[in-house]
């Protein structure tokens, strides 16, 4: 048994065990504080502070109004009203005042079984509630009603440029058009708080680590697009696919003088801020820039200003037409017969004859038949100085190069080029084409198409230089000629035009393949052409008309929407007629 | 080392006493032990704790103000969003085209150019 020696007081034993237990004290703080330091420490600052994200807002999307951005994107925030049954106290009030404030936002047809089915806590009753309303609500001061925060695109002009916009999914991320290629741009960096918060989640200044980093906003873009074309290349779009019946159309037109796009419409079409709704994903798609085809006979106009270039042809130069002309083992007939005998490189385009065209080609070479030198000549012309074939590098998601054989590969052969001669035997972008086209008529220099003017600066456009120009791909006398001829070839053909103004294109009906055959119940119609006064072209239109198992042809069904937005477009840029 | 007052100077010292100072000591009636001097010390110590404390619980104020003010900015800016949103939503075209007054107007009969 424990005994306590005698010459030890009660004092001093007391003495003894209170420095024991102090001994002990200081070990465990010793342990506590410097041993397991570290592991507190974190654990505190795991408890203290809280890292808070400040989102970013996205960019806005403007378009051109004249000189003028206008939005056609922008964020709004709103809130998704719900409700938890198992707090809701007065549930007829609830149902009174979500209907009279947000009636038009709901999600639910009947509100008062749903706050009363109290299986789940929690119930979406409105979505898209705009601020005043949630503050309304708020004011009603009701019991077990909630209100969460999400910020959502919204589309002022709706259904305007869908394709050319593209839509915001629910992860944040552009998907389609400018909003996919864009999509770094737009999005921004997301700030930082660190800080010591109460229970509340507010942030307090004690702590000596806080930090707040603050969020960089996406880049507003402004668009090259002018709503006011947009919106008119819709509406004559839509009016020429009722005329037509035809269920597929676009429209690009394009500035030939900078590669600015001015519109680019698609139908059908949908608007962005219902983009689920949604069932068929072809819908998204832009046309013009990723479903290359074959245009057809609008080539044409490549192979004239290939040939006024090479001074292969002159616009009276002749050839002997026989509706056919024999390329190795084919033999290639026009569609149109009967404008036999001599004719002209002017009536060849007038008529679109295709042997006239096989004719230019084969004079590119020695003259008789369309060898390795006229066929290198030809991909020089239509793929690294007219950008056929190859992606034009506009900010929109998804572009495809499309198809143009090289004469390198073994199907460059001469029955192949003779077939690119007057469209066929290639795949290519509308936006390809009017870009090539553009260059045709604007002087020779090729502006690589853009989409974007700049970006703005609180609100202040800043322009952006992308467009990559390449000058003299043809020269300004085969410029002039070939825009002369395709003047001439319009004209000759209809006399719809405005008075007054130098106004020019050419059709195209082009055949469709299945299963690499071409189908004769099935063709594409297009037209391709330039519009402005005598001194300068204002612009370049492209129309492409089609629908499953209909024969839709240029002349009929896409010349007319052409014809339409070109009188149109003369009014808008107010251009003065020739007297 | 010896050391002489001027004459000068004792004087102005001797007229200094008599005027403004106590020539004699004082000494306190009052003697502070070892344990007053400590409770004197941990009072000063609590005094000085409990300031800090009103300083940091100041400086905690300051946080809630600078919260609801940024709450407030954060409500304004989302107001202002709103607005911008509404002001494109009326300046529309197509809302521009049902408009009133878009309805009433008619197409000019015949232009004139100015040359």
């Amino acid at each position: 048994m424990f005994s306590i020696p005698r010459h030890i007081t009660r004092s001093q034993l007391l003495a003894i065990l209170l420095t024991g237990a102090m001994v002990l004290i200081v070990f465990r703080l010793f342990y506590l504080q410097i041993i397991q330091h570290e592991y507190y420490v974190a654990l505190a600052t795991d408890e203290q502070v809280k890292r808070l994200e400040i989102p970013a807002n996205r960019g806005m999307i403007y378009a051109m109004d004249g000189d003028n951005p206008v939005p056609l994107v922008m964020n709004q925030q709103v809130y998704t009203l719900f409700a938890d049954p198992t707090v809701v106290d007065e549930p007829k009030k609830v149902d009174e005042a979500v209907r009279s404030v947000a009636g038009g936002n709901l999600v639910v047809e009947d509100v008062l079984s749903k706050i009363t089915d109290k299986s789940s806590q929690y119930k979406v009753l409105a979505k898209n509630v705009t601020l005043r309303q949630a503050e309304l609500i708020k004011e009603k001061k009701l019991k077990g009603i909630g209100f969460q925060r999400v910020s959502q695109r919204v589309y002022p002009e709706g259904e305007m440029a869908a394709q050319t916009l593209g839509f915001v999914n629910y992860e944040g991320k552009g998907q389609y058009g400018v909003e996919q290629e864009l999509n770094d741009r737009l999005t921004g960096k997301d700030g930082l708080l660190k800080s010591v918060t109460d229970v509340a989640n507010v942030p307090l200044s004690i702590g000596k680590d806080n930090i707040r980093e603050e969020p960089v906003d996406g880049d507003s873009v402004v668009l090259t697009i002018d709503r006011n074309i947009q919106a008119k290349a819709q509406e004559t779009l839509l009016a020429g696919l009722q005329r037509s019946g035809a269920t597929h159309g676009s429209v690009l037109v394009m500035d030939p003088n900078n590669g600015d796009v001015l519109a680019l419409a698609d139908f059908p079409t949908y608007n962005p801020s219902d983009f689920t709704t949604v069932t068929d994903e072809k819908v998204f798609r832009n046309v013009a820039t990723t479903e290359p085809y074959e245009p057809g006979s609008v080539l044409k106009t490549f192979t004239i200003a290939a040939g006024l270039d090479r001074n292969a042809i002159e616009p009276d130069s002749t050839f002997y037409n026989t509706d056919s002309i024999q390329v190795n083992d084919r033999t290639i007939t026009n569609a149109l017969k009967g404008v036999t005998g001599t004719v002209t490189m002017q009536t060849a385009l007038d008529n679109s004859l295709n042997t006239g065209m096989v004719t230019i080609a084969q004079r590119l070479g020695d003259g008789k038949e369309i060898t390795r030198g006229a066929r290198d000549t030809m991909y020089d012309y239509f793929h690294n100085r007219l950008g056929l074939g190859e992606r034009t590098g506009v900010q929109i998601a998804n572009e495809q190069p499309g198809i143009l054989i090289s004469p390198d590969d073994v199907q460059g052969n001469a029955v192949r080029y003779s077939n690119m001669a007057f469209g066929q035997g290639l795949d290519v972008t509308m936006m390809q084409v009017a870009a090539g086209f553009s260059a045709i008529v604007n002087g020779g220099t090729y502006y690589s198409p853009t989409v974007v003017a700049g970006h703005m600066d609180g609100s202040q456009l800043v322009r952006e230089q992308h467009a990559k120009e390449k000058k003299g791909v043809i020269s300004a006398e085969a410029s002039a000629q070939a825009k002369e001829m395709i003047h001439q070839a319009r004209t000759g053909y209809t006399s719809t035009d405005l008075p007054g103004y130098y106004v020019g294109g050419k059709t195209g009906t082009s055949q469709t393949l299945q299963d690499g055959e071409y189908i004769s119940t099935q063709t594409v119609g297009t037209y391709l052409g330039f519009g402005g006064d005598d001194s300068q072209s204002k612009y370049v239109i492209m129309v492409q008309v089609s629908g499953e198992n209909m024969n839709l042809e240029g002349n009929k069904h896409a010349m007319p929407i052409f014809t339409d937005l070109s009188n149109w477009l003369l009014g808008y840029y107010q251009l003065q007629p020739r007297a | 080392m010896s050391y002489t007052r001027t004459a000068q100077y004792a004087g102005r010292r001797q007229q200094s006493w008599g005027r403004n100072q106590n020539t004699t000591r004082f000494v306190s009636p009052v003697k502070l032990g070892p344990v007053m001097h400590t409770i004197i010390v941990a009072l000063m110590i609590l005094v000085l704790g409990l300031i800090y404390l009103t300083q940091a619980s100041g400086s905690a104020a300051y946080d809630y103000q600078a919260s609801e003010i940024d709450q407030k900015i954060n409500e304004l800016a989302t107001k202002k969003a709103d607005l911008e949103v509404e002001n494109a939503r009326l300046s529309a075209l197509e809302t521009v085209r049902n408009s009133d007054v878009a309805k009433a107007m008619t197409q000019p009969q015949s232009t004139q150019y100015v040359r």
